[in-house]
């Protein structure tokens, strides 16, 4: 479990990180998001204690940043922004290294080297230089490098960049697996939709943590979410318009040919309401569909659309 | 110090290290040239059986050489007074390596995997250290017997136990490898504030001008190798710049400025 009160991350006059605060339990999939210069990286390099914050605290699995940072980076496994192989040496060698250098030896070292290149279907390479291979091929041998002591807690720093769709899936499906066998991971990515589809929870960051929600709550946030009322009979919908107005949680009304498009805060809770409001004042409704936002637009209208940061 | 986690830097910089033949080449090729220059002259002048009145401005060192015959002696001089330059080898090509190590994984983004892990900084150095000086070392020690056998059999045994003198058998054990050492740490530190490897060498290239320096003198005031005393005098200075290098080095080099001065 991952602990984060109030991280802060000074660069000379420049604050990377400031405020930052959320938890990461066992078996969660949590996403950074944001654009370049959020301070996705720095966190990360913080809380595998890489780097030591200006101010805040952090645990990681009881661990505290600081006199804990050697046990932490002992039970974490990173998969850095770039795979950072080293070029001269097989993908073996290379997996091999850093196993030796998360203290493993001899057989289990061995098994665990064969498993992971297994897994990220290097098999059939692996006694290649690395110097060689395509940018697809480094991700996968990076990835392997980060999961090959087991770690207890996982940073994915876009796991998928440069993997071509199927070994992307393959991936997805892997880091899924992972957050089965109760690992706390952490991914950063720019990718909206992987982030969707793999984390149970996504913080939106820019310097700070905006927002940290799942990826149904974010979408809601974008410009709440809009209901779609279409009815059929005699009364059009105009009719209705008025009777919306009196209801609490709607907070905007159009009507459409045969159709309401009602905005509210949270369709989930509020739908049933609406519809009964509807029937009692004589509307005959033929369907009722909620119109999400995605997580794009809500993305968008928290960070904005400029892609850089000060 | 966990000399297991040394250990497994040092194979991997020596894998390394075997895999770039430019690199090696740079190792052996200038201990090769610096032994191959006075071994031709001393087989030139033994081919050429030349009468010691004709070898000119050398005859006046020859003094540092009583009761061998003239010939020998202006041999024995070119041998002795050119083993100088056998201490450019580790002041030159340990800074070659450790640059190119250090600042290769900058560039290619290899050091931020190697620091998230458990190993700590000083064993990353230690690793590093070992592996970018014992080629030099090597090199250093190999072509200095082969240059006092060579000689030996070219010329006369006696050129042999010139080389092999107590001074030289000294300068070897002591000096050598604390020249490679300093030359590690001063391209280690460089490299860590700068991002090509030319640059770290320029910067780190001044260690060679004082040894330079010392054999040009030694050459000009008619001395033919130096004292025991210059060399423990050379052990002492080069440890002192060793100690301080450390200090620096131990602040240049956390764990820190190097991910964030990363290329």
């Amino acid at each position: 479990m991952i602990v984060v009160e109030g991280l802060r991350k000074d660069f000379r006059r420049l604050t990377a990180v400031h405020d930052m605060s959320f938890t990461v339990g066992d078996g969660e999939i949590f996403g950074l998001l944001g654009p370049n210069g959020a301070g996705k990286t720095t966190t990360v390099r913080m809380l595998a204690g890489l780097i030591t914050p200006t101010a805040g605290t952090a645990s990681v699995n009881g661990h505290s940043l600081g006199e804990g940072s050697q046990r932490i980076r002992a039970i974490t496994g990173i998969l850095t922004e770039s795979p950072g192989l080293h070029e001269k040496l097989t993908a073996r060698q290379n997996l091999a290294y850093y196993g030796r250098l998360y203290g493993l030896r001899g057989s289990v070292l061995r098994q665990a080297v064969d498993r992971y290149l297994g897994v990220v279907g290097m098999a059939e390479h692996a006694d290649r230089r690395v110097v060689g291979f395509s940018k697809g091929m480094r991700q996968k041998v990076a990835i392997a490098r980060a999961l090959l002591h087991e770690p207890e807690v996982i940073y994915l720093d876009e796991p998928t960049s440069g993997l071509d769709p199927s070994a992307a899936k393959t991936v997805r499906d892997f880091v899924a697996t992972l957050r089965s066998l109760g690992r706390a991971i952490v991914v950063c990515t720019h990718n909206l939709d992987e982030a969707e589809r793999l984390c149970d929870r996504i913080g939106i960051m820019r310097g700070t943590l905006l927002r940290v929600d799942t990826p149904a709550g974010l979408r809601r946030h974008g410009r709440g979410a809009t209901v779609r009322v279409q009815l059929n009979g005699a009364r059009g919908p105009h009719s209705f318009l008025g009777r919306l107005g009196e209801l609490p949680f709607v907070t905007g009304a159009t009507a459409q040919e045969d159709t309401l498009v009602v905005e509210m805060a949270d369709p989930p809770r509020d739908t049933p309401d609406l519809v009964a409001a509807l029937v009692a004042a004589g509307a005959r409704i033929s369907g009722v569909a909620e119109e999400a936002p995605t997580l794009e637009e809500a993305y968008l209208s928290l960070v904005g659309e400029v892609g850089e940061r000060d | 110090m966990r000399i297991g986690y040394v250990i497994a830097v040092f194979a991997k910089e020596w894998r390394d290290l075997l895999s770039n033949r430019l690199l090696l080449g740079a190792v052996a090729f200038p201990a090769l040239i610096f032994a191959a220059i006075p071994t031709g002259l001393v087989a030139f002048i033994q081919a050429n059986d030349l009468d010691p009145n004709q070898l000119g401005q050398i005859e006046q060192y020859i003094a540092n050489f009583p009761g061998l015959p003239a010939k020998l002696a202006a041999q024995g001089f070119i041998v002795t007074n050119f083993m100088a330059y056998f201490l450019l080898i580790p002041a030159m090509v340990p800074m070659a390596i450790a640059s190119q190590s250090v600042i290769g994984e900058k560039v290619a983004r290899s050091l931020e995997p190697q620091l998230a892990t458990p190993l700590e900084v000083s064993e990353l150095l230690a690793g590093k250290t070992l592996a970018a000086a014992l080629p030099a070392v090597i090199a250093t020690w190999g072509v200095f017997a082969g240059y006092g056998y060579l000689n030996g059999a070219i010329a006369d045994p006696r050129l042999t136990r010139l080389v092999f003198s107590d001074v030289w058998l000294t300068a070897m054990a002591t000096l050598v490898p604390l020249i490679c050492l300093f030359s590690v740490l001063l391209g280690i530190v460089v490299s860590s504030r700068v991002n090509d490897p030319r640059t770290a060498q320029q910067i780190g290239g001044f260690v060679v001008i004082p040894i330079i320096a010392v054999a040009v003198a030694q050459f000009f005031g008619g001395q033919a190798t130096f004292s025991m005393e210059q060399v423990l005098i050379g052990d002492l200075l080069v440890g002192g710049l060793i100690g301080v290098t450390m200090i620096i080095g131990s602040w240049a080099f956390d764990r820190e400025s190097i991910l964030t001065r990363m290329a």
